[in-house]
C-alpha cells in the first residue's frame, strides 16, 4: 500500500543544516499496524508528517498505491487527505467550535455527502469507538480519552485506509491509553485500517504488529511480532530500546 | 454541516472572543454614518450658506477615518489568522483545500462585518439625532426629534465598508491560499526574534530617536509649514526608532542586570512584558503615532472653537456695530436703512480719538505680550461713554474734573493693577480714576480701542483726531442675513462715493454667531470625529492583544498558585503589567502633544485663550476626553482578563 523509497529530509538555513531524515526507504503492506519508536529528535514526527503530506521531502518519494504523493496537484492533494488519510494528534486537534459529532462528519459533509449518510455513517463509527453517547457534546466537555476517540472516529469516518497517529496516548492517564490503544487494534483488525503510529511509548508500540526504531533520523532496527504475545512483544521492544540508549522514560 | 453555516459557527464566535473589536467597529460604523448623515441632511444644509463646505471637511475626515478602521480591521484580521493557524492547519489536513478555507474565512469576516455594520447604522442613527442636536444648538435653532434615515448616507457608509473588507479580505485569501499546513500546525512553535539585536546597534538607535523626538517636537512648534512636514516626519521616525529599541532593549537589560530581575514580581511582570512587547515594537509605535494625532486633533479642535467664539464674543455686547470713516456722515444711508427695516431699540454714533502719544500702548508693549493696532492711545468721551454704559446696562460711572478712567479688557487690566501715571490729553493733565473691565468691544481693529481705551472729559477728547467713528446699537430682533448683506452694499456704496478712507467694519451679533457655528461644524467635528476613531482603534488593537493571552495568563497564574503565590500579590503584578502595558503607548504622545497644544494656544493673539478657553484647560480637556475613552478599553480588559485569569 506505502512504500517509502530513500527520504531524506532536511531543515534549517545555510549555515546550520540539520538531517531530519537520512535515506529512510520501508514498505507498509495493506491491514499493517505499525508503530514508529525513538528517541526525541529522531526523526519520527518528521517522517510521519512527510507521508501525511503535512511536510515535504527533500529528496525521494513516497508512493501510496503506486502514486507518488510529491507530485499531486493541490486540489488533488487536499482530495487525497480527505478520502485516503486519517490523522490522531497527541493533542486531539478537534475544533472547539463543533460538537463531537460535527467534528467527526464536517470531512464527510465537506465531501457533500447526502446529510442522512453522514449521520448515519457517524453515528456507526462512533459506536464502534465507544462514543455514540457524547455526540451531541462539544470537545471541552468531554475526557482526554473520549477526545482522543472522537479523533480517531474523525480520522476514520469517510472511509480512510491510512491512519496516521502521532503519540496519540501522549496525553492520556493509563487507563485511556489502554482504551485507546485496543480500540485502535480492533480499527486496525475489524475494519482493515492501516495505522502508522509514532510513539515513544513502549507499551504503546507493543499493541502493534511491527515496531521500527528511528536513531539520528535512519532505521535502526524493526522488530516483528509475529505469533507472539503483547507481553512477550513488550519486552523484546525494551530490549532494543536499551541497545538502543534511549531515554530513560522510553525504557520503564 | 456546510462550509457557510461552519463560517457562520466561526463567526459567532468570532464577534465573542474579539468584543472588544466588534463593539469597536460598530461604534465606529455609527460615527460614520451619523457624520454621513450630515452631510445628505437638508435641514442641516439649508441652516447656513455657511455650512456649505461641511460635507466636504467631512469626507476628507472620513476618508482618514477609513483608512484607520482599514488598518485595525487588517491587522485584527491578520492577527486572527495567526492564532487560528492551527484551527486553519486543521480544516486542511480534513481535506478542505486552501481556497475552501479562505471563502470560508472571507464569509466568516464578511458576517462579523456586515453584523457591525447593521449594528453601527441602527446606533448611527441615534448618534445623528445628537450631531444634529449639537449643530442646531450652534446656530440657536430648536431641537425637535425627527426620524431621519438616509439612503444615500448609507450608501457612502456601505461603500467605505465595502471598499475595505474587500481589500483586507484579498489580501487574507491571498495569505490563507499561499500557507503551508507544516507552518499552520506548527505555528505555535516558531519563535519571532527582536528586531534590533546588537546592544550597540540599540543604543545608537535609542539615543538618535530621542535627538529626533526633541528636533521634532520644536520644529512642530516652529509655525512654518516645511519645518513643521520635517517636525513630523522626525516625530514619526522618533516613535518606531523608540518603540523598537524599547522592545528589544527590555530583555537585554535583564539578561545584563540579573539582580533587578529578581526584586519583587520584577520577573514575572518583565518577563510577561517582554514576551509580548520583542514581538510589538512597530505596533506599539504606530499605536503612540495615534494617540499623538488624536490629542493634537483634539487640542487643534478647541483651540479654533475658542478662537472663534473669543474673537467675536468681545464685540457680543452689541448687536451690531458699524465702524467706518471719520466724517460723522459716514453711516448715513445704512442708518436710513434701519429706520426702515431694522427696528433699533437703542443706538449711539460717536467718534474714537486718536491722543497724541502712546504712553499706554507702549506701557503695555514693554509689559505684556501685546499687539500694536494704533499709533497712539484711543481715546472716548466721558458722554459717549456714559451713553454707552446706560444702552448696555452698566452702572454709571462719572469722571472728576481732571480724571481720566481706562476701559480694558480682563488680560489688559492684569497688567495696569498698578497704573498711577497722569497723562496730558488734548492739553489737560489728567491724573487716573481706575479700571473699568465690562465687555465692550475691543477686540483688534475699528471698534472701542484694542484692548483698552481712555476715558477723558468731553473737552479733552475733542481736542484730539478722529481716528474712527462708531456706530453701536441694540436690535429688536436679530438682524438676518439679507439684511446684512444690504447694509453692506450700502457702505461699500458710501465709500465708493464719497471717497471715504480708513477700514470699514459691519458687526452684526447673528451673523458672527452664525460663522462661529458654522466654522465649529465645519472644523471642530471633523477633527473630533477623527479624534474618537483614532483613540478607539488604537485602544481596541491593545486591547485585542492583551486579551488575546488570556489562556497563557490563566495556565501562568494557576501554576504560581500551586507554587504558592499570594492571590493579592498576583492582583498586584497584574495590574503593574497592565499599567505599563497601556501607559507606554499613551506617554511618548504626552511628551509631545501637550506641548504642542500649548505652544499652539499661545501663538494667538493675546486674550483669547483665557478663562475656560486658557491652554491649560484645553490641554485638561483634551487629556481628559482622551483617557476617558482609553479609560473604558483599559477597564474592560482589566475585568475580563483578572475575571479568567484570577477568579475570586
Amino acid at each position: 500500500m506505502l512504500q517509502v523509497r530513500n527520504i531524506e529530509k532536511y531543515y534549517g538555513s545555510k549555515n546550520n543544516v540539520t538531517k531530519a531524515l537520512d535515506r529512510v526507504s520501508f514498505d507498509v503492506a495493506d491491514g499493517e499496524f505499525i508503530a514508529i519508536m525513538g528517541a526525541s529528535g529522531s526523526g519520527k514526527t518528521t517522517l510521519l508528517n512527510c507521508i501525511s503530506t503535512i511536510d515535504t521531502v527533500s529528496a525521494g518519494d513516497i508512493l501510496l498505491d503506486g502514486v507518488n504523493i510529491a507530485e499531486l496537484p493541490s486540489g488533488e492533494l487536499a482530495r487525497f487527505r480527505r478520502e485516503r488519510l486519517g490523522f490522531v494528534f497527541q493533542d486531539f486537534n478537534l475544533l472547539d467550535t463543533l460538537t463531537v459529532e460535527e467534528n467527526i462528519g464536517l470531512a464527510l459533509a465537506l465531501n457533500h455527502s447526502d446529510p442522512n449518510a453522514v449521520r448515519r455513517q457517524v453515528g456507526a463509527v462512533a459506536q464502534k469507538l465507544g462514543i455514540g453517547d457524547i455526540l451531541e457534546k462539544f470537545p471541552y466537555q468531554v475526557s482526554g480519552g473520549q477526545k482522543q476517540r472522537a479523533a480517531c472516529a474523525r480520522a476514520m469516518a469517510a472511509g480512510q485506509s491510512l491512519l496516521l497517529a502521532d503519540e496519540p496516548t501522549g496525553a492520556l492517564d493509563s487507563r485511556a491509553s489502554k482504551n485507546l490503544l485496543e480500540i485502535m487494534s480492533e480499527m486496525n483488525s475489524g475494519m482493515r485500517a492501516t495505522i502508522l503510529m509514532v510513539t515513544h511509548d513502549s507499551y504503546s508500540a507493543s499493541y502493534a504488529g511491527r515496531v521500527m526504531f528511528l536513531k539520528d533520523g535512519r532505521i535502526f532496527n524493526e522488530l516483528l511480532r509475529g505469533e507472539r504475545t503483547r507481553a512477550v512483544f513488550y519486552h523484546e521492544i525494551l530490549d532494543v530500546l536499551a541497545v538502543l540508549g534511549g531515554d530513560v522514560s522510553d525504557v520503564i | 454541516m456546510t462550509l457557510s453555516k461552519l463560517s457562520l459557527r466561526n463567526a459567532k464566535r468570532q464577534a465573542g472572543d474579539y468584543l472588544v473589536y466588534f463593539v469597536t467597529i460598530v461604534l465606529a460604523a455609527a460615527l460614520i454614518y451619523a457624520f454621513n448623515g450630515l452631510i445628505f441632511s437638508k435641514e442641516v444644509q439649508e441652516l447656513s450658506q455657511l455650512l456649505k463646505s461641511l460635507p466636504l471637511t467631512i469626507v476628507l475626515a472620513s476618508i482618514v477615518v477609513v483608512g484607520i478602521i482599514r488598518w485595525m480591521i487588517s491587522y485584527t484580521t491578520n492577527f486572527m489568522l495567526t492564532r487560528r493557524s492551527r484551527e486553519l492547519g486543521t480544516y486542511m489536513l480534513i481535506g478542505l483545500e486552501s481556497r475552501q478555507v479562505a471563502r470560508m474565512f472571507f464569509l466568516e469576516n464578511l458576517m462579523v462585518g456586515g453584523a457591525a455594520l447593521a449594528l453601527g447604522v441602527l446606533l448611527g442613527n441615534l448618534l445623528y439625532q445628537a450631531l444634529r442636536a449639537i449643530v442646531l444648538a450652534l446656530f440657536g435653532t430648536p431641537y425637535t426629534f425627527s426620524f431621519f434615515f438616509s439612503v444615500k448616507a448609507l450608501g457612502l457608509t456601505l461603500l467605505y465598508f465595502a471598499l475595505v473588507y474587500l481589500s483586507v479580505q484579498m489580501k487574507s485569501r491571498k495569505r490563507i491560499r499561499g500557507m503551508k499546513i507544516y507552518d499552520l500546525i506548527y505555528y505555535e512553535k516558531q519563535n519571532q526574534g527582536a528586531v534590533i539585536r546588537t546592544s550597540r546597534n540599540r543604543r545608537r538607535i535609542f539615543v538618535l530617536s530621542v535627538i529626533l523626538g526633541i528636533a521634532g517636537s520644536i520644529l512642530l512648534m516652529v509655525g512654518d509649514l516645511l519645518f513643521g512636514l520635517i517636525g513630523a516626519g522626525c516625530v514619526i521616525a522618533f516613535l518606531y526608532s523608540f518603540f523598537l529599541c524599547f522592545a528589544s532593549g527590555v530583555p537585554a537589560f535583564f539578561d545584563r542586570q540579573p539582580a533587578r530581575k529578581y526584586r519583587k514580581q520584577n520577573l514575572l511582570i518583565f518577563r510577561t512584558l517582554t514576551a509580548k512587547l520583542a514581538s510589538m515594537g512597530i505596533l506599539m509605535a504606530t499605536i503612540a503615532l495615534l494617540f499623538t494625532a488624536t490629542l493634537i486633533s483634539e487640542g487643534t479642535g478647541m483651540i479654533f472653537r475658542a478662537i472663534f467664539r473669543n474673537r467675536t464674543a468681545q464685540n457680543s455686547c452689541f448687536d451690531m456695530i458699524l465702524s467706518g470713516d471719520a466724517q460723522t456722515e459716514v453711516f448715513r444711508d445704512c442708518k436710513q436703512y434701519m429706520d426702515e427695516n431694522i427696528p433699533v431699540r437703542d443706538g449711539w454714533q460717536y467718534p474714537v480719538y486718536l491722543s497724541k502719544d502712546d504712553t499706554v500702548t507702549a506701557y503695555l508693549e514693554s509689559n505684556m505680550k501685546y499687539h500694536r493696532y494704533y499709533k497712539a492711545d484711543t481715546v472716548m468721551r466721558e458722554s459717549d461713554y456714559a451713553a454707552l454704559r446706560s444702552m448696555l446696562g452698566y452702572d454709571a460711572v462719572t469722571l472728576a474734573p481732571g480724571q481720566y478712567l481706562i476701559h480694558c479688557r480682563p488680560y489688559v487690566a492684569a497688567a495696569l493693577t498698578d497704573w498711577d501715571r497722569t497723562l496730558e490729553i488734548g492739553g489737560q493733565a489728567l491724573v487716573p480714576a481706575g479700571l473699568r473691565t465690562e465687555i465692550f468691544a475691543q477686540q483688534a481693529y475699528d471698534v472701542n480701542g484694542n484692548g483698552f481705551i481712555l476715558v477723558v472729559p468731553d473737552a479733552a477728547a475733542e481736542a484730539c483726531v478722529v481716528d474712527h467713528t462708531m456706530y453701536a446699537a441694540l436690535t429688536e430682533e436679530p438682524v438676518g442675513a439679507a439684511q446684512q448683506e444690504a447694509l453692506y452694499g450700502l457702505q461699500r456704496e458710501a465709500y465708493e462715493q464719497n471717497g471715504y478712507s480708513g477700514d470699514m467694519l459691519l458687526y452684526t451679533r447673528s451673523a458672527a454667531e452664525a460663522e462661529v457655528a458654522a466654522m465649529t461644524a465645519t472644523t471642530v467635528f471633523p477633527l473630533f470625529y477623527l479624534a474618537l476613531v483614532l483613540t478607539m482603534t488604537a485602544a481596541a488593537i491593545l486591547t485585542v492583544q492583551q486579551l488575546s493571552e488570556t489562556d497563557r495568563y490563566r495556565r501562568q497564574f494557576a501554576l504560581l498558585r500551586k507554587l504558592g503565590m499570594d492571590r493579592r500579590e498576583m492582583a498586584a503584578a497584574l495590574r503593574t503589567q497592565f499599567g505599563i502595558y497601556y501607559a507606554m503607548p499613551a506617554i511618548p504622545p504626552l511628551l509631545i502633544g501637550v506641548p504642542f497644544i500649548v505652544h499652539l494656544a499661545g501663538a494667538t493673539e493675546p486674550g483669547i485663550m483665557v478663562g475656560a478657553s486658557a491652554p491649560a484647560t484645553i490641554v485638561g480637556i483634551c487629556l481628559g476626553l482622551f483617557f476617558a475613552v482609553y479609560a473604558v478599553y483599559i477597564l474592560l480588559a482589566y475585568t475580563s482578563l483578572k475575571r479568567n485569569v484570577l477568579p475570586e
